[in-house]
């Protein structure tokens, strides 16, 4: 064959692939964004119920789960399948827990409402300057299909995750958190998942009123300052409260870029060992949740989140207290 | 072992020992094991004097391995290991003679406090009276439950452990 003839094959040949690819992107009837967006209101106007599994620390926690909406309200319901036998209810701004075994109830305020699925902001234009979202195919979980959306970060100070969103009513059937390696670090499954026109809403009312206020304070309330924290990060609640049976104030800073959560414990310095308690030197691990503890003066700081080590541990070299600031 | 026979190792490898002592040790050697060892030990030892290849080690080797270290997230997911089962009849036979020992002990001095050791005896001379702080004794596995019960829901739908507040979660340093 001629050698420019050769050549112009191969152009050809690359331009109409390239062509082919597009088509099939513009052939996806919905970005990553809009699928995002569909399944947030999605999760919160209709009632569905089915049985989830979630993997942390690798294992399994098969739940059956239930979500019931109405005039604005929600509650989510999980009915734990292995023991502890419990039955977990959040309703808006409380989340309960009943031991069926034990008959122990634990009620907690909560200052927002995260699902116990996947949390995400109401409106994902939030995320644009911390993660993009991508449709990247098309799968059946559950025997349902669903679009697989991949919502990367945009820098290394949070982790990647997956979503495979329900093709019909955009409800999230999967969801997969990985490290920065791209090794899973936790996920949730829908084995089954069905819409109902309506669900019930079950009384979660407690005889005993939650431990302790949580109403939200200033943030200049806060003895304490972050000097330093990664982009799209904002602080969203501040509260001091009585926490670990005592009556001693433990300080808690919550902060979010809508995806990831983080937050900043202090409490006075235990006395009974020279450097804490809490200071292990090294960023500890619970599934996704990292936590790193220093000590400051008198006080140490707790910082844990859904972040990779290094941003828990850059958050927490960076704490001032706003006394020592000048 | 003794200094003569290490002796004839050392020259069996230099190919230095005589014909009869040489057939002499072999024999030795087959009823011997630790004799096989010291003369495997000593060769590895003569291969590595007579060798040139050197292979240099950086100066801060150690503070990169220390560092590294350092950086690497500290996981609490238990390490699960098989336990043998003569282990566990060896833990359970050693805390029944524990048991034994210490029921003996309070049968025979009731009003006694156990014996401690000398050493332990002057802390508990030098330890100051029981400080009133309510966050000295709170245990670090209780604290870090509380913290992930604040943080969110996930304490919940967790079936690693019974995170149930109060209950407590074993730290495990298991090396990644």
């Amino acid at each position: 064959m001629n050698p420019y003839k050769a050549i112009l094959s191969l152009l050809l040949f690359s331009t109409f692939s390239s062509l082919a690819l597009g088509e099939n992107q513009t052939d996806l009837p919905i970005t990553g964004k809009q699928t995002l967006q569909n399944m947030v209101n999605a999760m919160q106007t209709l009632n569905y119920q089915g049985t989830v599994t979630f993997l942390r620390n690798g294992k399994l926690e098969p739940m059956k789960y239930f979500h019931a909406a109405h005039d604005g309200l929600e509650q989510e319901r999980l009915l734990s399948l292995n023991s502890p036998l419990r039955e977990i209810i959040r309703d808006t701004g409380k989340v309960s827990c009943l031991y069926k075994e034990t008959k122990q109830k634990i009620e907690e305020k909560r200052p927002f409402d995260r699902s116990f699925l996947i949390d995400l902001p109401k409106d994902i234009n939030n995320l644009d300057s911390t993660y993009t979202a991508k449709l990247v195919g098309e799968e059946d979980i559950a025997m349902l299909p669903s679009f697989i959306i991949n919502i990367e970060p945009n820098d290394k100070f949070r982790y990647p995750r997956t979503l495979w969103v329900e093709k019909q009513h955009f409800l999230p059937l999967k969801a997969v958190v990985y490290d920065l390696n791209n090794d899973v670090l936790e996920q949730l499954l829908f084995t089954e998942l069905t819409i109902k026109d309506s669900l019930p809403f079950v009384d979660s009312k407690s005889s005993t009123p939650p431990p302790g206020s949580l109403s939200a304070q200033q943030l200049t309330e806060a003895k304490f300052l972050l000097s330093q924290v990664p982009l799209g990060f904002k602080e969203l609640f501040f509260t001091s409260k009585p926490m670990h049976n005592s009556s001693q104030p433990v300080d808690h800073l919550l902060l979010s870029d809508g995806i990831a959560w983080i937050s900043v414990y202090m409490e006075s310095k235990p006395t009974t060992t020279p450097n804490g308690l809490l200071e292990p030197k090294t960023v500890q691990a619970i599934g996704a949740i990292n936590f790193y503890s220093r000590a400051v003066e008198n006080y140490e700081f707790t910082v844990m989140g859904d972040v990779p080590p290094e941003t828990v541990k850059l958050i927490a070299e960076n704490i001032q207290l706003r006394d020592s600031q000048h | 072992m003794n200094d003569e026979l290490k002796q004839h190792i050392s020259e069996f490898l230099d190919d230095e020992l005589d014909h009869a002592d040489s057939l002499k040790l072999l024999q030795s050697m087959q009823k011997n094991h630790e004799l096989t060892d010291t003369l495997n030990r000593y060769a590895a030892i003569s291969h590595l004097l007579k060798n040139k290849q050197h292979l240099p080690i950086a100066k801060d080797f150690t503070a990169t391995i220390s560092a590294q270290i350092e950086q690497e997230a500290f996981y609490l997911i238990p390490n699960r290991k098989p336990t043998k089962p003569v282990y566990k009849m060896l833990a359970l036979a050693a805390s029944i003679a524990a048991i034994a020992v210490i029921t003996t002990n309070t049968i025979k001095n009731p009003t006694e406090s156990p014996q401690l050791a000398p050493q332990q005896v002057a802390q508990q001379k030098t330890t100051p009276p029981a400080q009133t702080n309510d966050t000295e004794q709170y245990p670090l596995n209780a604290r870090i439950n509380d913290y992930l019960q604040a943080h969110n829901n996930s304490v919940y739908t967790n079936g690693q452990a019974d995170f149930r507040p109060l209950a407590k979660v074993t730290a495990y340093n298991s090396q990644k």
